[in-house]
């Protein structure tokens, strides 16, 4: 038991003062943040809708039936834990976000 | 800490449960704060806790004993600022069959809790987990094991190999090494738990898969250190492949470790492309499945503990699954066991449901 409160109390301490101590985003590829990227004109809009629907074709339908849209906000939640568990990279995560939420 | 320990009295393992509670929240702390700052992205995009999880009611027939199961899996999302995500799974499972054969359905209904994890997205290589979560051995307990994704109830006889629950720290991710090519990877330690609804073996381990998303295939191995008892390593291998002309689902694993070794294959083909009867047949799939499992230097009580056969078993398994809407199928299948404890039958029929409700406003879709 107490090995195990050790064990989980450096790691949580780690993780927060990493956390804590995260400098400020230098770009969108550094930043390991799942927000939507942003897109600057309506051309690569559609270039990352197209994008964003084939890494939903090549990923979501791997474990499961490729499920349909959610709202923008579960949606953003959802792939979170997708990217989690499914160890689905974090640029097919951003372009996927996307698409669903377009 | 000492204060702590002082103010909960004289009940050590109590103490320490609500000592490790505290420094929970108090590491929780800069993450809470930090979720609560203005943020950059908008309102309507940041992500919301969310229940998750499925429902199922099915029937089975094992060798001529008719079983009920209802069954009741919630998950919890809950992310906090723009890199954690705290998330849950608990089951609930009904077992009930009918007492002497004819009488009232009667049994238990089985609890667990199968992760309960915290989640820091360190950056685009690493995620760490702390708490319990679901052992990355192979890839059916992590990825295939919800009844709505499943596609044959029955779960593998390789299954119990490698898996189940560890409590205590992973590091995992996933990352393109190049365009053609993705690297995922999964490692962990676990300690001892005997604790009720927490119990875990002492272990470490990894998995290591590569995906090509060009051609859809994935293969990977995962192999696991015991460091109790007699400190058993464990190996497997996994594969999968969804070729992208044909509505397919191929997969298969290969365990081997103390307790047995052992394989299963299967294929699974939506009748997408079938030129009649369209309406009916591109919500239908067909599965197919072979398996083998070799009989390892375990004791008929611990075969039955951890749910495997005692003695070398062939199975072969076929369903039939049927997808109404988005989350909700229709499942049948039958499996024949060849074992020298006597052939059986197994039947399954039954419904499984996936459900996703916002805990929080989400404004129009
Ligand atoms: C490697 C396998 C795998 C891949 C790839 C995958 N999922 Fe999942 N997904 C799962 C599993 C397993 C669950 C069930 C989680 C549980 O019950 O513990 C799930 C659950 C879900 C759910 C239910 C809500 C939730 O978060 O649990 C949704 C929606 C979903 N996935 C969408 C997606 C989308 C979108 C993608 C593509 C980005 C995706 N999945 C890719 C395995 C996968």
């Amino acid at each position: 038991m107490n090995i195990r409160v050790t064990i989980l109390t450096a790691v949580l301490a780690l993780a927060s003062s990493a956390y804590a101590a995260d400098p400020p985003r230098k770009s969108e590829n550094d930043s390991a943040s799942i927000g939507t990227p942003v897109a600057r004109s309506s051309g690569e809009a559609d270039a990352m809708r197209v994008q964003g629907e084939q890494r939903f074709r090549a990923n979501c339908g791997r474990c499961h039936a490729a499920p349909h849209k959610f709202p923008p906000r579960m949606m953003a939640t959802i792939v979170r834990h997708m990217r989690v568990r499914a160890t689905i990279t974090d640029e097919d995560m951003r372009l996927v976000l996307f698409y669903m939420t377009q | 800490m000492d204060h702590i320990v002082r103010t909960f009295g004289d009940r050590p393992g109590r103490a320490c449960v609500r000592a490790s509670c505290l420094v929970i929240f108090f590491c929780l702390i800069p993450a809470l704060l930090k979720a609560q700052t203005p943020d950059p992205v908008p309102e309507m995009e940041r992500p919301v806790p969310i229940l998750t999880g499925n429902a199922g009611f099915f029937t089975n027939v094992n060798g001529g004993e008719t079983e009920l199961v209802p069954s009741i899996t919630p998950v919890l999302l809950l992310p906090l600022g723009d890199r954690w995500l705290v998330e849950s799974r608990a089951e609930f499972k009904g077992e009930f069959e009918r007492g002497g054969g004819t009488g009232p359905y009667g049994g238990k209904v089985e609890q667990e809790i199968d992760y309960l994890q915290l989640d820091y997205i360190a950056n685009r290589y690493l995620t760490v987990t702390a708490g319990r979560f679901l052992t990355p051995f192979g890839i059916y307990n992590e990825r295939l094991y919800p009844i709505w994704i499943r596609s044959l109830q029955p779960t593998p006889l390789i299954f119990p190999l490698g898996t189940g629950s560890s409590d205590g720290v992973m590091l995992r991710g996933g990352f393109s090494l190049n365009p053609k090519v993705n690297l995922n990877y999964a490692t962990y330690f676990s300690t001892l738990s005997t604790m009720n609804k927490f119990e875990a073996d002492r272990l470490a381990g990894g998995r290591v898969g590569f995906f090509l998303p060009g051609p859809r295939i994935e293969a990977g191995v995962s192999f696991q250190k015991e460091l109790q008892e007699e400190r058993a390593n464990a190996f497997g291998f996994h594969f999968a492949w969804q070729p992208a002309a044909v509505p397919l689902n191929l997969r298969a694993e290969y365990s081997r470790s103390h307790d047995g070794s052992g394989y299963w294959i299967e294929a699974a083909y939506r009748l997408s492309q079938v030129p009649f009867w369209q309406k009916a047949l591109r919500r239908t799939e067909i599965v197919g499945r072979g398996q083998q499992l070799f009989a390892g230097e375990i004791d008929e009580d611990e075969a039955e503990e951890y749910g495997l056969p005692d003695v070398n078993t062939r199975q072969g398994d076929f369903g039939l699954n049927y997808y109404i809407q988005d989350g909700l199928k229709a499942s049948a299948s039958y499996s024949r066991r060849f074992n020298s404890d006597g052939n059986v039958n197994i039947w399954t029929v039954g419904l499984a449901y996936r459900f996703a409700l916002p805990l929080g406003r989400v404004g129009p879709q």
